[in-house]
């Protein structure tokens, strides 16, 4: 349904009476000053404004209108009483008052008051009639089987989320099975079961024991210390009684394993012991437990299976069977159902690794395939696969069956993506084209063979080219780079065929045909890796490099292809600087000494990393960008002989990049850095930014780092020597101190233990030489001879190295981060050679030394192109999960830190977060308003098909079918509603409740700042490794599956929720924008240490514990407020 | 032990002390980093020559030196009973809490001075998958011996750390925590314990960590020298009961007994249930007979590790043995 313009202005009860004229208190003066100073980031005033206003006028309809309207729009749990409290005026316009009544029945809807929406929306002139609510189609058909025991004990042992949903346990189980239940035995095809699954089924063992014991009531039941049973409960659980019955008697291990499982079940020992202790009755309940199954047992055993044993056991018996249940449940109800019924349990369960990785996108509507390209590619797609889409369930079978999992992953990676890509790729013949060369002569082993999926860089493909406006891929540099890649590579061929074929290409199609055709291989697929990072670094350039800049960036990607995300992150560079960039990496590679290449290496990325923050955060003119990185990195191309030309380098660059951010030319060069890094050297936020600055000087201070000041202070002083004048020995002493703590801690093991042990040969050269710096001893020995003197500045290049790669350290020190203050050495012991052999110096960075106590710790290890990553994983281990057994999540994590981290939040405006909260707003009420509307309902969906996959966008059908908005609403993450909420502007979808005008009134307010790009830059997050930058945005992609090779840590780049989330919730809260600089990495920290994942994909857990953190973090500042509220009336 | 309050502390200015870098600012416009060194705590056990603990020294007994400066106790205490004050004139006399100002404005209270706190660092690793409810059993067993004026915290390690039971005196709580541990993966023995010191660090009064795993390490990202400045500095003695043999890692031993020799702690390697129930007997008793004191330290230029000496002045000095911590870095803010 679209909205009229004249509907507009009646959408908005607040905006309506706006201009309504009132007593006491001019309504369009006070909406005007509520908004200036919403626009000032003021919400407590407004707030305030608005309830004085209420005050001296408690029944005036429009001011009333106006605090229902600010209330909702900030989430605040008042609104509802606030919307009552107008609707129980008298004599009220009856436009209003049939607004106002629906927009409150659907904040009662989203607050899961069902009741009160129904009596609400009786009240209102020709009510609409909300759905009756029922269990029929609201999801796959699910019968009910039985363990022993409480669900609890289950779950722990099975590791899983005591969370889960009971439709989602089952599912949870089958993967655990197929991912960590059983492992080949030698090299053979045999399994055998892991120690996880022996110890679920041990329990299971157990389980049933107590459920024999505890009988008919179903309960473990003791009367008292000495009754008969309490030998037998405590025999079952490997205890006994050490003591008699009394206040002495404690529970002691008598068989290890029984109490094992007894413990990390969680049975209520403790109680237990209590209980005989204190000689009263002890009772559990040991009801079996009721697991929901798809279909029921019937579908998924044979008649003696049944007969023979329990479900359960059955499951847990049989990975492929597990395998099959996890691949129909990913499908959406409809498919599934169809499947059942037309292809045999057996047939299905040979292809069930197929279905379990790509059948999540299979989608029938109506009884067709809803196939990619839609009807223009419907007919390639019957030729492909040799039934047409429209011929429903047959066409899955095929798909499924045809060439182990090639086909379908085709289909699933085209089905995931939108836009002009899709329209390129799904081109009638370029889809059997690039199917043909994805699929190969040879189709096994299948993408779905492995335990990852294994079609990660077809996926990486589809996603990431770039489809230019007349409808043709960007090839980065032209066809010939490509085809000169292809015939003389350096380091050998890719593929002899593709060899042989590209001196034949001509077309865009030929290049990305390889692409395609490289995409099937399990090996590094390094053209892939050449082309996407290309195409990223010219997505965003006004005009594209040049094609010998492409080729010689394609030739030397191997050396040098990590530190490529620097140009991506600046569109704005020149061909020649970035050949510089590649001259000067090379110069710094050929220094055969590797003392001095590892100062080098250090200096130079250092200080083109503190260029790509400060043109991240916008503090170095985006005019000057260019020339300024051409300025660091010119010394190192040629000039580095010795440590002096290193020195100057590094302290020219450190002068260079001060100036070009305004800095004045007798500014203190260490207290400007600190400033900058923290993002903000004119924030009017002193109190966000000194906190901030004191957590970056506490990491320096705890890294012992000298000061730029000190060094370059030093290096005058040494000038000046020569020239004759006096020496400043307080200025050598305050170096000598903090270079002779260089001394501590010292290893506590022996040489021949270190020698053994730990790793870093050149790290602790480079320590040791710091070590034994004596510049009186430099100085004395100079004797006043003025080369000597300035040579001796030389000596300081290793402290600025360090001081400078520190400063990158401290700037993306992660939330929580213990190594930090803890390891003094950390910052100073980076890596930049890397085991030998391993020419680490260019390469992305890496944690190495991971659990070797001997090694003095773990530490980095490559380049510093991606510190904030390397960071984050390292210090992520040190955040204590606040549940038991909650696993902090390897792959997704550290993202989270650095997305967390890395943005900066002070040139935000309060009109932002503002925008964002209102999205999201939108997004929900939207979903509320399809509950109601039928009309509204298949607009919605249409809308929300771009984000979710099948199975959940039909739950999220059926529960507002039903108008279960609530439930609606959870299936939802924040980001799809931020998005949901743009298009339902975009398409003028008709959804009351003046979010529409509030958002058009900031667009029109400050259009640079509100809009979707802007957005995206505020609150987008890195994604290093999916667009091969660091700088923050929004993508808007579908939530990524795991995938061989990268483990969650795509999936995690596809999460674009939490930095929205906490803005909506900054603005609900009234925090300014400014905050989020201290409140987004404290709140990540939080949400982090909450998630109770059961396994990589399981986002939905990360999505409840953000969820329960922001409830936790209401009621905080809430009560703070209050709090702050009365202490100011007092 | 040697522990901090913010009741007082002493900034040595440059200018004052004649010092090079004490109070250099690194930040001229906002934050000043200096060193700062708050009340020192100190515990320590005074043994014969047969290792019997002697105890009813009196504070007269003792003379404390930090680098060789003899240092003026503030108070003293004995095992588990309840403070005395030293006066100047040397007397002493019942330790008021209204004296040193109230715990809420960063004052002590006698209380903090009362019993100790002790922090269990139980290692539930696929390393002690075996031993698991052995050593449950144990920890069962220590924490209800323990003086009724201890509290107790269970905290368990594999990967991350689970703050298990937090610190109270409630036996039951502590022990349901315990019960209640779940096994886990890989063991990160090293930055369990550093985030273990960091809470006890944030809790007034003597503190104890007591760490009980079978050694390796496979995923601690800080080194064990690390983790024994910061119990060194912020004066937490690590005990640690091994349950490995102690010649089959011969790595993790060295590792053990450094980190809880230079702490004032000790290392049991106990590989029975019944060794390890008598090693955390010997804990308690370490516990019950050691002697804290307290004292501001002098005027020390040394801004880097301060060495502590205990001397006893008695008659029989000469036959007694004295454990203590060696000493502490000041710390830096």
């Amino acid at each position: 349904m679209l909205r009229s313009v004249t509907g507009i202005a009646l959408m908005s009860v607040g905006a309506v009476l706006l201009c309504a004229p009132a007593s006491g208190w001019n309504e369009s003066e006070l909406a005007r000053q509520v908004r200036g100073l919403e626009m000032n980031g003021d919400v407590r005033g407004a707030r305030q404004m608005l309830q004085r206003a209420l005050r001296s006028n408690p029944r005036d309809a429009a001011t009333l209108a106006l605090w229902a309207a600010f209330l909702d729009q900030r989430r605040d749990p008042g609104a509802r009483e606030a919307y009552e409290q107008f609707l129980a005026l008298p004599a009220l316009n009856p436009d209003l008052r049939r607004d106002a009544g629906r927009r409150l029945a659907l904040l009662e809807l989203i607050a899961g008051d069902r009741q009160a929406a129904e009596r609400r929306l009786a009240n209102l002139p020709s009510p609409p009639v909300l759905p009756s609510a029922s269990e029929a189609g609201s999801g796959l058909p699910m019968k009910p089987i039985y363990i022993p025991g409480p669900m609890r004990g289950f779950s722990r042992m099975a590791a899983l989320s005591p969370d889960l949903l009971p439709n989602d346990v089952m599912g949870a189980l089958t993967r655990n099975v197929v991912m960590n239940g059983y492992h080949a035995v030698g090299g053979s095809e045999s399994l055998e079961q892991t120690e996880y699954l022996k110890l679920v089924l041990r329990y299971l063992s157990q389980a049933r024991e107590l459920e024999k014991f505890a009988g008919e009531s179903r309960q473990i039941h003791l009367p008292e210390c000495d009754s008969a049973q309490t030998g037998e409960l405590l025999k079952i659980l490997g205890f006994r009684m050490r003591g008699g019955c009394g206040a002495d008697v404690v529970l002691e291990t008598v068989n290890a394993s029984r109490a094992f499982l007894s413990m990390d079940s969680g049975f209520p020992l403790a109680q237990l012991e209590e209980a005989l202790r204190t000689n009263r009755p002890f009772s559990h309940d040991w009801s079996p437990t009721q697991i929901p199954v798809l279909y029921g047992p019937e579908y998924w055993l044979s008649a003696r299976e049944r007969f023979t044993g329990e479900t359960i056991d059955a499951f847990l018996g049989d990975p492929s069977l597990c395998r099959l249940y996890l691949g129909l449940v990913k499908l959406d109800p409809e498919t599934a159902e169809q499947v059942r019924q037309h292809m045999p349990v057996q047939r299905v369960r040979a292809f069930a690794h197929v279905f379990d990785f790509f059948g999540g996108m299979f989608q029938l509507r109506n009884g067709r395939v809803v196939a990619p390209g839609g009807e223009r590619s419907a007919a390639a797609w019957a030729d492909l696969v040799g039934s047409h889409p429209n011929e429903g369930v047959v066409f899955v079978e095929k798909l499924v069956t045809k060439d182990d999992g090639w086909m379908a992953s085709y289909f699933d990676a085209l089905s995931r993506i939108s836009g002009p890509a899709v329209d390129y790729l799904t081109e009638p013949n370029r889809m059997k084209r690039f199917y043909t060369a994805l699929r190969g002569r040879i189709t096994s082993p299948g993408p779905a063979r492995p335990v990852f999926r294994a079609n990660t860089d077809l996926m990486l493909l589809t996603t990431r080219i770039h489809v230019l406006s007349d409808g043709r891929p960007h090839i980065p540099g032209g066809i010939d780079v490509w085809k000169q890649l292809f015939i003389k590579h350096p380091h050998g061929k890719y593929d002899g065929k593709l060899t042989r074929a590209a001196s034949g290409w001509s077309q865009p199609d030929d290049v990305v045909e390889a692409l395609f055709a490289l995409s099937r291989k399990a090996v590094e697929n390094e053209p892939l890796k050449i082309f996407l990072t290309l195409t990223d670094i010219d997505r965003r350039r006004e005009r594209p490099l040049e094609s010998a800049t492409v080729d010689r960036l394609a030739r030397e990607f191997r050396a040098y292809g990590a530190q490529y995300s620097l140009f991506t992150e600046a569109p704005s560079l020149s061909d020649a600087t970035i050949l510089q960039f590649m001259d000067a990496a090379s110069a710094v590679s050929s220094i055969r000494n590797n003392v001095m290449k590892a100062d080098a290496a250090g200096t130079m990325q250092a200080l083109t990393g503190l260029w790509q923050v400060f043109v991240r955060q916008g503090l170095l003119p985006a005019a000057q960008a260019d020339a300024v990185l051409a300025g660091l990195v010119e010394p190192f191309t040629t000039r580095i002989r010795n440590d002096q030309d290193l020195f100057d380098a590094g302290r020219d660059g450190v002068f260079a990049l001060l100036k070009a951010t305004g800095a004045p030319a007798e500014v203190n060069p260490h207290d400007r850095m600190i400033d900058l890094l923290a993002g903000a050297p004119d924030a009017r936020d002193e109190e966000s930014l000194g906190l901030l600055r004191t957590q970056m000087l506490r990491v320096f201070e705890a890294q012992r780092l000298v000061s730029l000041k000190v060094i370059f202070d030093l290096s005058e002083h040494l000038e000046s020597l020569s020239r004759g004048e006096k020496l400043n020995t307080a200025l050598l002493n305050r170096l000598a101190s903090r270079v002779s703590d260089l001394n501590l801690p010292k290893a506590s093991l022996t040489t021949t233990e270190k020698n053994s042990f730990s790793f870093g040969y050149w790290t602790e050269r480079h320590l040791d030489a710091q070590r034994k710096l004596n510049f009186r001893a430099v100085i004395d020995r100079a004797g006043g001879n003025a080369e000597k003197l300035r040579e001796a500045r030389g000596l300081l290049a290793p402290l600025l190295r360090d001081t400078l790669v520190g400063l990158l350290y401290i700037h993306y020190a992660p939330p929580g981060a213990q190594i930090l203050y803890t390891n003094s050495l950390f910052a100073r012991s980076h890596d930049f050679i890397g085991i030998q052999g391993t020419q680490q110096t260019w390469k992305s960075t890496e944690v190495l030394g991971t659990g070797w106590p001997s090694s003095a710790g773990g530490r980095l290890v490559g380049s510093l192109s991606t510190l904030p990553y390397a960071l984050a994983e390292a210090e992520q281990n040190f955040l204590i999960p606040s549940r038991e057994q909650a696993l902090i999540w390897g792959d997704l994590v550290p993202q989270m830190l650095v997305s967390a981290k890395l943005p900066r939040w002070w040139r935000v405006t309060p009109g932002q977060t503002h925008w964002v909260g209102l999205h999201l707003r939108l997004g929900e009420a939207a979903l509320a308003e399809a509950a109601l509307s039928p009309a509204i309902r298949t607009d919605v969906l249409g809308l929300l098909d771009r984000f979710a996959q099948p199975a959940r966008w039909k739950r999220v059908a059926a529960h507002l079918e039903q108008a279960q908005v609530a439930q609606a609403i959870e299936q939802v993450t924040p980001s799809e509603f931020y998005h949901l909420g743009a298009l339902v502007i975009e398409k003028q979808l008709d959804v009351p409740g003046g979010l529409h005008a509030k958002i058009a009134e900031l667009a029109n307010a400050d259009p640079e700042r509100h809009n979707h790009a802007a957005i995206s830059a505020a609150f987008g997050t890195p994604k290093p490794t999916l667009a091969n930058s660091l700088r923050p945005q929004l993508l808007n992609l579908r939530t990524f599956p795991t995938l061989m090779g990268y483990s969650s840590r795509i999936l995690a780049e596809t999460w674009e929720s939490s930095n929205l989330f906490y803005a909506a919730l900054s603005d609900e809260l009234g925090y300014r924008p400014s905050q989020l600089n201290l409140l987004i990495p404290e709140w990540t920290q939080r949400t982090v240490e909450q998630i109770f994942a059961t396994h990589l994909e399981d986002w939905p857990a990360l999505l409840r514990s953000m969820h329960v953190i922001a409830g936790q973090i209401r009621t905080e500042t809430r009560k703070s407020q209050a709090l702050e509220e009365q202490a100011s009336l007092e | 032990m040697i522990s901090r309050y913010s009741r007082r502390q002493l900034i040595y200015s440059a200018a004052a002390a004649g010092m090079a870098r004490l109070a250099a600012p690194v930040w001229s416009q906002s934050p000043t980093f200096t060193v700062k060194v708050d009340m020192v705590v100190l515990s320590f056990t005074v043994t014969d020559n047969k290792g019997r603990y002697i105890n009813g020294l009196k504070p007269s007994d003792f003379r404390i030196l930090e680098d060789g400066i003899p240092q003026k106790v503030s108070t003293f205490a004995e095992g588990n009973r309840p403070p005395v004050q030293i006066m100047e004139d040397g007397s002493v006399r019942p330790f008021q809490a209204s004296e040193t100002g109230d715990e809420t404005r960063g004052g002590i209270s006698t209380d903090a001075f009362v019993g100790t706190n002790v922090f269990v660092l139980f290692d539930t690793s696929n390393y002690m998958y075996r031993g698991f409810v052995y050593a449950s059993d144990a920890i069962a067993d220590f924490v209800r011996g323990l003086d009724r004026a201890d509290s107790v915290a269970v905290y368990t390690f594999s990967r991350n750390l689970n703050r298990t039971a937090k610190l109270s005196s409630d036996r039951n709580q502590v022990l349901q925590g315990l019960r209640n541990a779940v096994a886990g993966d890989e063991a990160a023995l090293y930055n369990a314990l550093l985030l273990s010191l960091r809470d006890a660090a944030k809790v007034p009064g003597r503190k104890v960590v007591i760490v009980f795993s079978n050694g390796p390490d496979s995923a601690s990202m800080v080194a064990p020298d690390d983790v024994r400045a910061v119990a060194e500095d912020e004066g937490i003695p690590i005990y640690v009961i091994s349950t490995s043999d102690m010649n089959r890692d011969p790595i993790s031993t060295g590792v053990f007994r450094r980190l809880s020799s230079r702490t004032g702690g000790k290392t049991f390697f106990a590989k029975t249930w019944q060794k390890q129930v008598e090693a955390f007997e010997a804990i308690r008793e370490d516990l019950g007979n050691s002697y804290t004191v307290t004292y501001y330290p002098q005027p020390n230029p040394n801004e880097g590790f301060r060495r502590i000496t205990v001397e006893v002045l008695t008659d029989a000095a000469r036959r007694y043995r004295v454990s203590a911590r060696p000493g502490y870095r000041p710390r830096t803010t």
